[in-house]
């Protein structure tokens, strides 16, 4: 996801942020008398805020703002148990990291629903209640590590993509950041795809063009039909997610029909992504060795029906 | 004989709300590609101008094409963030691109007319891309009948009573009776399903938590969902036990029956030429 964000979202999540810190502080003062390993701090007393800065200073990047990339919950300055990684802190993964032993976790999308993570326009919706309770009754602190990560170079999430596919070897140098292209050794769109689809532990791939069709060239064209506009013409299949199907579907199915030899493999989002947090664990325990740091997949959210 | 101008004259009388042709997002309802004065051979509707469509419109002797999508696969600088699409490309992009170049071209060679009808077609009381659906699905029987005595499939009233089943039967049906490969589900196959809120195009969080204020709603179908919002919104929904599930069943899926309805209710005051549905048809396929 590369949303820009807007000086308004910004300060609604400063809001966000005081009034929710002001209540953790408060909480995190009353110890229940059973806990978890999630609720019981390593005896290091690192604290997230201490990774993160750990994070600013290891990423390479001058920090920019505004980013996406804050404290979304729980108080940052409180001992932390253990580092849950993440491609998205949906209310199963909490649970699982929680489970896990793990109260820091650091996520690549976000929590509440929307870029910003605005929760303004959530306050009476009994769902954000619910997650916002399971979140502050496990003293969960969770960041959302985006822009910076993408940032890093080589940008972090493809690094983790490229590895779990085993396509370092494949990689085209590219002037632009946000263009992946690989020449990989020659196979069909429906191979190719099933190789995607095992590989990356995929559900919901949708595909447009002919599974025979033989491929060497392939690249990632993010988001938008600019993209794809741009990438199509060098390769032969698009790889993309979180695209409109009236952008990058519309535009492939029409280069087809009229002879191209073409075709675009559309993942979920995770798909593109997940294996980027994966990566972020393998470099968080470079430089971050107090607590346990696991990478926990949020996974495909999607199935098909028979 | 009919110009492309008197058949949008004809739709803006017969669609019975004040017609807005100043949508601040994106393109406005109107004429996106082709002659205002062109005379109008025939008339198809159809989810998108595609090339197969616009093949299929010439061959059948039709040089006007009504839709909801845009030939050149963006709905325009103005269209509005929240469908997380992206920026629309440039002019230069657009000239210099093979794909949209040979679409312009076969475009201008047989004379043909761009429509779109989305926003105006969408504000009438009834809504036809709803009712078309609801008639795909074969779930006319089961529309719950608002109390408030508001028309039938008024947009606010999205509800549908089913025999109770599962969720993966749920799924497993709709995919057979829309002839669709590649419906996306979120939710436990087995949990069972009864009261479904059907729904086209793209799903945000502010109509997920709309409709969802409705009680007992099981299931809601939609077109798409934007995968770090609406998407996620219903995992945590299924997770706190507040839901059993979204169903995605593609956005061209969601929204091409309304197409057929459009077809139709053309018919009903356009007399002088052909008028013919022809479905885009899901673009995707899937590994078995």
């Amino acid at each position: 996801m590369e949303i820009e964000l807007g000086g308004d979202s910004a300060m609604d999540r400063t809001r966000m942020s005081r009034r929710r810190f002001c209540q953790l502080a408060g909480s995190s003062l009353v110890f229940a008398p059973l806990l978890t390993r999630a609720q019981m701090p390593s005896t290091s007393g690192l604290t997230a805020r201490e990774v993160v800065a750990r994070i600013h200073k290891n990423v390479g990047v001058p920090w920019r703002t505004p980013t996406a990339d804050e404290f979304k919950t729980g108080d940052p300055d409180a001992p932390i148990t253990g580092i849950t990684t993440t491609f998205m802190s949906t209310l199963d993964l909490l649970q699982r990291s929680v489970a896990a032993g793990n109260n820091f976790v650091i996520t690549h999308e976000p929590t509440f629903w929307s870029a910003a993570d605005v929760v303004s326009g959530l306050r009476d919706d009994p769902l954000y209640d619910y997650k916002l309770n399971f979140i502050e009754k496990n003293r969960i602190v969770i960041w959302r590590f985006h822009d910076h990560w993408h940032a890093h170079r080589p940008d972090g999430i493809f690094t983790g993509w490229n590895k779990t596919m085993g396509w370092e070897k494949y990689a085209v140098p590219a002037e632009n950041p946000f263009s992946h292209e690989y020449v990989i050794p020659e196979t069909s769109l429906e191979d190719l795809s099933r190789d995607m689809q095992t590989k990356l532990n995929l559900r919901s791939l949708r595909i447009v063009g002919d599974p025979k069709l033989r491929i060497t060239r392939v690249g990632h064209a993010g988001h938008y039909i600019q993209q794809c506009m741009q990438v199509l013409p060098k390769v032969d299949a698009l790889i993309v997610f979180e695209c409109r199907e009236w952008e990058g579907a519309e535009y492939v199915r029409d280069a087809i029909a009229l002879g191209q030899k073409k075709a675009l493999i559309q993942m979920p989002h995770e798909g593109g992504e997940e294996a980027g947090m994966d990566q972020c664990a393998r470099w968080l325990r470079t430089f971050v060795t107090e607590v346990p740091i696991k990478f926990i997949p949020s996974g495909d959210p999607f199935w098909m029906p028979a | 004989m009919i110009s492309a101008q008197q058949l949008l004259e004809r739709i803006q009388k017969n669609v019975r709300v004040p017609w807005q042709s100043q949508r601040s997002d994106g393109f406005s309802d109107g004429v996106l590609a082709g002659s205002d004065d062109a005379t109008v051979t025939g008339v198809v509707t159809s989810f998108a101008p595609t090339i197969a469509v616009l093949r299929r419109a010439v061959a059948s002797g039709k040089n006007t094409v009504i839709c909801r999508e845009a030939p050149f696969y963006s709905r325009g600088e103005r269209a509005p963030l929240f469908w997380r699409n992206g920026p629309a490309p440039s002019k230069e992009m657009l000239d210099n691109d093979p794909v949209c170049r040979a679409k312009q071209e076969f475009i201008s060679q047989n004379n043909l007319v761009i429509i779109r009808l989305v926003d105006n077609w969408d504000a009438r009381k009834s809504d036809g891309q709803l009712r078309g659906l609801a008639r795909a699905l074969g779930w006319e029987q089961f529309h719950i009948a608002p109390e408030n005595g508001s028309p039938p499939y008024h947009p606010d009233n999205v509800y549908f009573s089913l025999p109770q089943t599962s969720l993966n039967s749920l799924a497993a049906n709709t995919r057979e009776k829309l002839k669709i490969r590649c419906p996306r589900v979120i939710g436990d196959p087995a949990s069972g399903v009864q009261k479904v809120a059907l729904t086209h195009g793209l799903l945000l969080v502010a109509d997920a938590e709309r409709i969802l204020r409705e009680p007992g709603v099981d299931v809601v179908i939609a077109g798409d969902a934007v995968e770090w919002e609406a998407a996620p919104y219903f995992q945590d929904l299924v997770a706190a036990k507040r839901a059993k599930g979204l169903l995605l069943i593609g956005q061209e899926t969601s929204e091409e029956p309304g197409s057929g309805e459009m077809a139709e209710w053309l018919k009903s005051f356009i007399g002088e030429v052909p008028i013919e549905w022809i479905p885009a048809g899901e673009p995707f396929w899937r590994l078995s």
